[in-house]
């Protein structure tokens, strides 16, 4: 009776003029027909509620063997029910290449479903959550179907990139209905629940994304973002930070520019390891200065070792004239009482 | 002469992101923007700091002292001003050229140099009349935009050659940018300390 429906619903999948109406139907059904058949099983097996509930425990033996024992249980499966679960091991672990072609063959596509919703449910364990309602996967199984099929169909180049990027995404969030599936030319998007699954909203989704993981990235970057919540927020220090570090350039630009005479004299004492250190220290205390006090933050700096700092070797380059030397002196002494404090 | 005291350190960090390709279409595309950014954090905190370190120190010497050589001993404010403009460009400019032409802003800054020496040769006048309509564009034009696209746009002219960039592009500028900027104030208050640390030792010497 399965078989029957299944043979007739799913060369209508084959094609892919079939329209939404009509897979959903399909999906309705297989749905249905699924419910039917778990509940047949989980009532002749305890341990597929112990699958069921199952959670927590990254043990792959234990997977298995409790796949094993499904195994038993699902009887009216046949012969071919065992090839299904032959590698979960491997699935789990690797690409699932089951799902990259078209043609579902109408003995296996209760297979496909099942295989696919036990290894959801395997990457859902690995994943080390709880797993989700039968209907709840069935229905992520859905629209996997639906979002493989629209794949397969549409345009590989820019979709594939998108949903490349969606579902990598997708995959890094811990959020419910989220796993990883990976695939040598292109990768499917993972719609979660309650959400659309049409080109554009995924194409959205993509985008957004990827914006908010590049936001992450500067929030890191920037100190004090993480106090602030929502993009606006954050883009508001860093916009504030980047005109900072603008500012800071400018206020050292003209500290040089009064000190540059001292340049050629002290440029042999620079050594790599005074430096290296100068920047360790500087690295340290950096973070917690910059949010304060922008403008000055040589002078909060107290912890410079310039005892380090050999002096007596100097070798003056090319001999300034000596009026160009008294001339930046006094600048330097004059500018000198503001810049100091 | 300075060179000589700092090992030319090739980053491998450089290296392996300019073998990353532009268009990446499989799964790697999220490692290769996770990488991207996680290097532009690394890339400026790593030898070539010293490296820079050096170039600015030679080029902002020269620069100051032909500068100095030929203004007169007057205008003492605006010499000082003048040069820490001259150093703070030739220091931006420093730093693009250390960023190897990966980043927008980079290439922006090592472009605006030649844009400038090219406006300075034109007239004043048609600078300003430029200026005037694009004014009187904008208060034309003035629709409220929502309040993150405005701090985009603000975020885009303080980011240099970012002005029409799309939002993640401009999101992976702004992080290399901000990386870059934090290099060059370390190595610049660096330099400045050192140079503070030496100066009282030579003015005593001196006189």
């Amino acid at each position: 009776m399965l078989e029957g429906l299944v043979s007739q619903e799913s060369l209508s999948l084959n094609s892919m003029d079939m329209s939404v109406l009509e897979r959903l139907k399909w999906v309705q059904q297989q749905q249905q027909q699924l419910q039917q058949v778990v509940s047949q099983s989980s009532n002749n097996s305890p341990e597929l509620l112990q699958i069921l509930q199952f959670h927590g425990s990254n043990n792959d033996e234990l997977l298995q063997s409790s796949f094993s024992q499904f195994q038993m249980f699902g009887s009216g499966f046949g012969p071919n029910y065992n090839m299904g679960f032959g590698p979960p091991h491997e699935a789990m672990d690797e690409c699932i290449s089951r799902t990259s072609s078209c043609h579902m063959e109408p003995v296996d596509t209760i297979e496909v479903l099942l295989k696919t919703g036990e290894e959801n449910r395997a990457i859902a364990l690995k994943n080390k959550r709880k797993p989700e309602v039968k209907t709840r996967e069935e229905e992520k199984i859905e629209k996997k179907i639906k979002v493989e099929a629209e794949t397969e169909s549409s345009i590989k180049g820019k979709s594939n990139m998108r949903n490349t990027e969606a579902s990598s995404d997708t995959s890094k969030e811990t959020s419910k209905g989220a796993s990883e599936i990976q695939k040598l030319d292109y990768i499917h998007v993972r719609a979660r629940r309650g959400q659309a699954t049409d080109r554009h909203s995924l194409a959205e989704r993509a985008r957004r994304e990827k914006i908010s993981k590049k936001m992450k990235y500067l929030q890191d970057i920037v100190p004090g973002c993480n106090k602030v919540t929502g993009k606006a927020g954050m883009l508001d220090e860093i916009i504030n930070y980047v005109q900072c570090l603008q500012r800071q350039v400018e206020f050292l630009s003209m500290k040089l520019a009064v000190l540059n005479p001292e340049l050629e004299l002290a440029v042999e004492d620079v050594s790599v390891k005074q430096f290296q250190a100068y920047f360790t220290n500087v690295a340290a205390s950096k973070q917690s200065i910059m949010v304060d006090v922008p403008l000055f933050p040589l002078d909060q700096q107290g912890s410079l070792d310039l005892s380090a700092i050999n002096p007596n070797q100097t070798t003056s380059i090319e001999a300034p004239s000596t009026s160009w030397e008294t001339q930046s002196q006094s600048l330097y002494n004059t500018s000198s009482l503001g810049f100091q404090y | 002469m300075v060179e000589s005291l700092f090992p030319s350190i090739e980053n491998t960090g450089e290296s392996s992101r300019r073998k990353k390709p532009r268009i990446s279409e499989t799964a790697e595309a999220e490692i290769e923007a996770r990488r991207v950014n996680e290097e532009s954090l690394k890339r400026w905190k790593t030898n070539r700091v010293q490296q820079i370190y050096a170039c600015k120190l030679v080029e902002a010497l020269r620069r100051v002292r032909q500068r100095s050589s030929t203004t007169s001993n007057n205008e003492t404010d605006k010499l000082v001003s003048g040069a820490a403009r001259e150093i703070r460009d030739t220091a931006d400019r420093v730093l693009a050229a250390s960023a190897r032409g990966t980043t927008r802003w980079s290439r922006a800054i090592l472009a605006s140099r030649v844009r400038a020496k090219l406006k300075k040769h034109r007239k004043a006048k048609k600078s300003t009349g430029n200026c005037k309509s694009r004014k009187g564009l904008t208060e034309t034009n003035r629709i409220k935009l929502p309040a993150v696209e405005r701090k985009l746009k603000i975020l885009g002219r303080l980011v240099p050659g970012c002005r029409k960039v799309s939002v993640p592009n401009l999101l992976d500028e702004a992080t290399d940018y901000i990386a870059a900027l934090e290099m060059q104030v370390q190595a610049m208050e660096a330099l400045a300390e050192l140079l503070t640390a030496a100066a009282p030792r030579t003015t005593l010497t001196g006189t």
